[in-house]
């Protein structure tokens, strides 16, 4: 209850942080727009030339499409802004006023996680939600009250996974502040956009059990197209579980770790 | 003017840029993944069915090409212009006796050494694991040449002026990232010109973007004929002399409506 608490108080401060500067409003706006351009049309060009790729069709890649942008809507809105104030360039720990932090009576992690917010990436979650109801509409299959359920927990898998993912990649600037690793996992994510089927053998097999960013993105969208078996879905779901667990050990390993920057 | 100030700056600033050299090159992956996943797509779409004509290795080499291409002609610069105009920077530039256009030719060279490090040996790699195929022919890798250094004449100015607009607007920068989704969209880098629905491809003739980046390689990589080649060269130069122009306008307008804040 607590921590709904903050969180809310969290997104707030946020708030009237970022609505105080009202041109960064319309440049979100510009750019969210931009970026459901750009993915629809990408999608329309590449299907104007085949109707299928490995067995994705327009509808489906189009779902995907909506699961990539919904995923990276909530990375904009608060995972990737609360990680990046620790471990981004510049951040707490490059500048030594992760002291601070760490004395909050909060747990750590929790604090690092959900600490700011960029709330006009709502705009972006909004068109996420509109290209998915474009590919159900697409889609025009009889949507299985099955599908939707195993479509919604895949979803949270894939949100979790990504969230895991962050964490643990944030986690290394304990062991190494030079290198920019939350900026790798920047860059691999974009490989979502599009199904693991579609990458050569060796590359499907890393972006699925190494740096799981397909795994985020095509599993709910196999889901959404009743394409799922029951084996995948379990198997995700344990990975899910292992990598949050994982993720959250190397966390609390850095914070070991840690010597202050200051003293 | 003193050129001889120029070229010192220039050497001085790529050989800081050297020391950081880690930075540059997790910079240089990050440009260079998302032409590689549009390879990896159309690779597999080629693997299904014929694409008018391309086959898995010209497009590995059309890809390739462009990579190096893309990071050659990629203006780094002007996305700290902006920055540099709000924080009062340029007053100590505009003292100095040469041009300030300097401070962004040297920080341009700078970055093409650092890139060059990283990319050149990266795509021999990747040249390994894809198979590109060339089909070259003397007249026209001699006419690669003009075309790649009014590319990038083209596209640094062009995103000069755009960030000089800073003079102005507070938030000039989205108009460059506005330029970089067009570049994605009609200069090649979703898919080779040729692959775009018509409507696409007579903008992308028109526009300035395509002489940007897909132009040179497609000369490169035996895309076009003869006619083409001539006809695209002198669109590209008369594009390239309008971006001067409009730069040497807003530079001289906006220095005029300067006033700095502060030393």
């Amino acid at each position: 209850m607590q921590g709904l608490r903050l969180i809310f108080e969290f997104f707030k401060v946020s708030t009237q942080a970022e609505l105080a500067y009202r041109a960064n409003f319309f440049i979100r706006f510009l750019n969210a727009i931009l970026n459901l351009v750009t993915g629809v049309l990408s999608l329309t060009v590449i299907f104007n030339q085949v109707d299928s790729i490995k067995g994705w069709d327009l509808p489906s890649a189009m779902a995907l499409l909506g699961v990539y942008l919904l995923l990276a809507a909530l990375r904009g809105l608060f995972i990737g802004p609360s990680l990046e104030s620790v471990a981004g360039m510049d951040g707490e720990i490059w500048q030594g006023t992760f002291d601070f932090t760490l004395l909050r009576p909060v747990d750590k992690q929790f604090l690092i996680s959900f600490r700011h917010w960029r709330v006009l990436m709502l705009f972006d979650l909004c068109l996420a939600l509109g290209v998915l109801g474009y590919a159900i509409h697409l889609m025009q299959a009889e949507l299985t009250l099955l599908a939707v359920l195993g479509f919604i927990i895949t979803l949270i898998a894939g949100v979790a996974l990504l969230y895991a993912a962050l964490l643990a990649f944030s986690a290394l600037v304990f062991w190494n502040s030079g290198f920019l690793f939350t900026w790798i996992i920047n860059d691999l994510f974009q490989l979502a956009r599009y199904p693991v089927e579609l990458y050569p053998g060796w590359l499907r097999l890393v972006l699925t059990w190494i740096i799981p960013v397909g795994l985020m993105t095509t599993i709910p969208a196999q889901a959404l197209s009743g394409k799922l078996s029951w084996q995948w879905l379990i198997l995700t779901l344990l990975f899910t579980i292992g990598a949050l667990i994982g993720a959250s050990w190397l966390f609390r390993q850095g914070l070991k770790k840690y010597t202050s920057a200051s003293s | 003017m003193n050129h001889q100030g120029g070229w010192e700056l220039i050497k001085n600033t790529w050989q800081s840029w050297l020391q950081h050299r880690g930075f540059f090159f997790l910079l240089a992956f990050g440009w260079m993944l998302p032409l590689l996943v549009y390879l990896m797509i159309w690779s597999a779409a080629a693997s299904e069915g014929s694409l008018t004509g391309l086959s898995q290795d010209t497009l590995a080499g059309y890809y390739l090409v462009l990579v190096l291409v893309n990071q050659l002609t990629y203006a780094t610069t002007n996305w700290t212009v902006g920055d540099n105009i709000r924080m009062g920077q340029i007053s100590r530039w505009l003292i100095q006796p040469m041009s300030p256009l300097y401070h962004a030719l040297s920080s341009e060279i700078a970055g093409k050494v650092v890139f060059m490090l990283f990319s050149v040996p990266v795509t021999a790699v990747l040249a390994l694991i894809f198979r590109p195929q060339f089909n070259l022919s003397w007249q026209q890798s001699l006419l690669f040449l003009p075309s790649i250094v009014l590319a990038w004449a083209l596209r640094f100015f062009w995103g000069y002026w755009l960030a000089l607009l800073a003079f102005w607007a507070t938030r000039a920068d989205s108009l460059l990232a506005l330029q970089d989704t067009m570049i994605f969209l009609l200069g090649g880098h979703l898919a080779p010109i040729r692959l775009l629905p018509n409507w696409m491809q007579s903008l992308a003739k028109i526009l300035p973007f395509r002489y940007m980046s897909a132009f040179p390689v497609e000369i490169l990589t035996g895309f076009l004929d003869k006619n083409e080649i001539f006809s695209g060269l002198l669109i590209q130069l008369g594009w390239t002399i309008t971006a001067y122009l409009l730069y040497r306008l807003v530079w001289i307008r906006g220095v005029r409506h300067y006033e700095a804040v502060g030393g």
